[in-house]
């Protein structure tokens, strides 16, 4: 039995009047990828907000590694082990590839007054990872975000994630907007992250991408998990979208 | 090759720009009036930088991050007020009169800076109420008379300040080693430092930063405390220079401070800025302001001179953005 590493308990969140979760649960086990699955508005990304600390629950529970955890701010939620990348927000523009990988966990040298980033450290780090993630392009550490492409930027965050040891990486549509090249890139990353032992939940559209990469996948119609179990080894593309738009209740 | 690429380093710096015009108005203004690089001259224009040099420097940390203060110009002008009313008053000798002055000013940035932070105002209205009021409570508490200074003359604070010494024919002020310190402390803190990542990160991409765990709203009271206090403190070397506390002072200075910022290659909506560029738009401004006079060019004509040069630079920057992004 594989161990879990998180589970959301009747997860319920109103925007005002409107409810967008309606008594969620959702678990994901450890070096499992979970596709997450639903048409416009399901709530996809609403869930993982709620997850990642980015917005408060209304109500309902959350449990990492079995212990109850309350996600008030995206701190709590990387303290927790959880990263979320989004397609954009997650970069500062301005700032070099080496520090953005290391904001908000600046090494430092030196002591007292004179106490500084260790740059050297960043850069060296960041050369690394960036072979790692399979950034083939001799890109230097230094280079500011603005200058990379959709694709670079998510393996930049997703170096980050991986290189802080994050338990578990949400991804929210991440091949948005990208070339085929730099998805299979994203999509060769993802895998990546479970054989190092990293749990992800991958939220996309597409979805052949979705199959090419997830062990399990989970569709959401209108605020509610209306299924969690389909194995897309025994499955198809077609019965799974007609799961997602509700002419089937399950496939 | 070598040397190309070098050069093309510097052209893609954003203090490029700012060096180039500072040398050149440097070689027109000694080639017209050769008196411009008289040491009497020279120690004159760094006399006057320092003051408006201070708060530009706490102010490129400030925009850096993604806000602005327009209320610096009124808190140099209350705060030395404050401290003189104080002292003359009898209330408090100068040495506590002075750390009220500036403990009240890095107060005036705390209020500025949880009314941005927390109540979400942009710092554009917050800080033009701010300078309203701070302004109105100078005035009021003067009935707009400036204060005597002159009783503390000789005193060590005051010679600590702005104290006066000749490094051969050069009037050295001590405010000036005031500024150099403080262009190389941020400087320090703004590219060595942690802080320095957060407080780009905060005026570049505030969610990101708040994603990473970055406390954006602490980073940005800190800055606002820390414009505020520098404001003080340049007005109340300012105060005892000039030896008057007037209630007006520092009036429009918010906006000569901020243009020395951009011209310097800081950007307005943050993200990005530089306090090496930061000492070279004081110059600018302050060069320009002195050499006009110089040449002969009426003093009134001194706007003109300056909003050409904003102008100008700001077209320069956005050159230089675009032919960098377009890979050339
Ligand atoms: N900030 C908000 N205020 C009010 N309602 C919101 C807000 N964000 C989302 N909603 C509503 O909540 C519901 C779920 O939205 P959510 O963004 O979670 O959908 P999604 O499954 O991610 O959709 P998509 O595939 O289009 O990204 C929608 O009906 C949406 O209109
Ligand atoms: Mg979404």
């Amino acid at each position: 039995m594989a161990k879990e590493l998180i589970r959301m308990k009747n997860i319920k969140k109103y925007y005002g009047k409107v409810q967008a979760l309606n008594g969620v649960d959702l678990t994901v086990n450890e070096s499992e990828i979970v596709g997450l699955l639903g048409d416009n508005g399901a709530g996809k990304s609403t869930l993982i907000k709620v997850l990642s600390g980015a917005i408060p629950v209304t109500s309902g529970e959350i449990y990492v590694r079995g212990k109850e955890i309350k996600m008030n701010s995206t701190t709590d939620a990387i303290n927790a082990g959880i990263e979320t990348i989004y397609q954009d927000s997650a970069l500062v523009t301005e700032l070099s590839i080496a520090r953005n990988l290391f904001l908000g966990r600046e090494p430092e040298i030196g002591s007292g007054l004179f106490k500084r980033m260790d740059i050297e450290k960043m850069n060296e780090v960041a050369s690394e990872l960036l072979r790692e993630v399979g950034i083939s392009k001799n890109i230097p550490p230094s280079t500011p975000i603005a200058a990379l492409s959709g694709g670079e930027r998510q393996a930049v965050a997703i170096a980050r994630a991986m290189h802080f040891e994050s338990d578990l990486i949400i991804l929210d549509e991440p091949t948005n907007n990208l070339g085929v090249a730099e998805t299979r890139g994203v999509l060769n990353f993802v895998r990546g992250a479970r054989k190092s032992g990293h749990s992800c939940i991958f939220i996309a559209h597409n979805i052949h991408h979705v199959f090419q990469v997830v062990d399990r996948i989970i569709v959401m119609r209108r605020g509610s998990v209306v299924v969690d179990d389909i194995d897309p080894k025994n499955s198809t593309v077609e019965a799974v979208e007609r799961v997602i738009t509700g002419m089937d209740e399950t496939v | 090759m070598k040397n190309q690429s070098l050069f093309r380093r510097l052209l893609a710096r954003p203090e490029f720009g700012p060096l180039v015009l500072l040398l050149v108005e440097i070689i027109v203004f000694t080639a017209i009036n050769p008196r411009f690089l008289s040491p009497m001259n020279i120690s004159n224009t760094l006399t006057f930088t320092v003051e408006l040099g201070l708060i530009a420097l706490a102010m490129t940390l400030l925009m850096t991050a993604g806000e602005f203060d327009l209320s610096v110009g009124s808190v140099f002008g209350f705060t030395p007020v404050l401290m003189w009313t104080l002292f003359n008053a009898e209330v408090l000798p100068l040495e506590f009169a002075f750390i009220t002055a500036i403990f009240i000013g890095a107060m005036i940035g705390l209020v500025n800076g949880l009314f941005v932070t927390l109540l979400k105002i942009p710092s554009f209205l917050v800080t033009l109420g701010m300078l309203l009021v701070v302004r109105g409570t100078a005035l009021f508490m003067t009935s707009g008379f400036p204060q005597r200074t002159w009783g503390a003359k000789g005193n060590w604070l005051t010679e600590f300040l702005v104290g006066d010494f000749y490094i051969g024919s050069f009037r050295v002020y001590a405010s000036l080693f005031w500024f150099v310190f403080a262009a190389l402390v941020l400087w320090f803190i703004l590219n060595k430092s942690k802080a320095g990542n957060w407080i780009q990160a905060s005026g570049g991409n505030a969610n990101a930063a708040r994603a990473r765990g970055v406390n954006v709203n602490k980073t940005k009271i800190w800055l606002f405390m820390l414009c505020s206090s520098m404001a003080a403190l340049a007005g109340v070397i300012s105060s005892i220079r000039t030896s008057a506390a007037n209630p007006n002072s520092g009036t429009g200075y918010e906006l000569e401070v901020i243009a020395m910022v951009v011209i310097g290659g800081t950007v307005l909506t943050g993200g990005r800025g530089t306090i090496i560029g930061t000492v070279l738009g004081v110059l600018i401004l302050r060069i320009m302001r002195n050499g006009i006079v110089l040449v002969g060019v009426p003093g009134l004509a001194y706007s003109i001179f300056i909003g050409s040069i904003i102008l100008g630079m700001m077209a320069l920057h956005s050159w230089l953005e675009r032919r960098h992004n377009s890979g050339t």
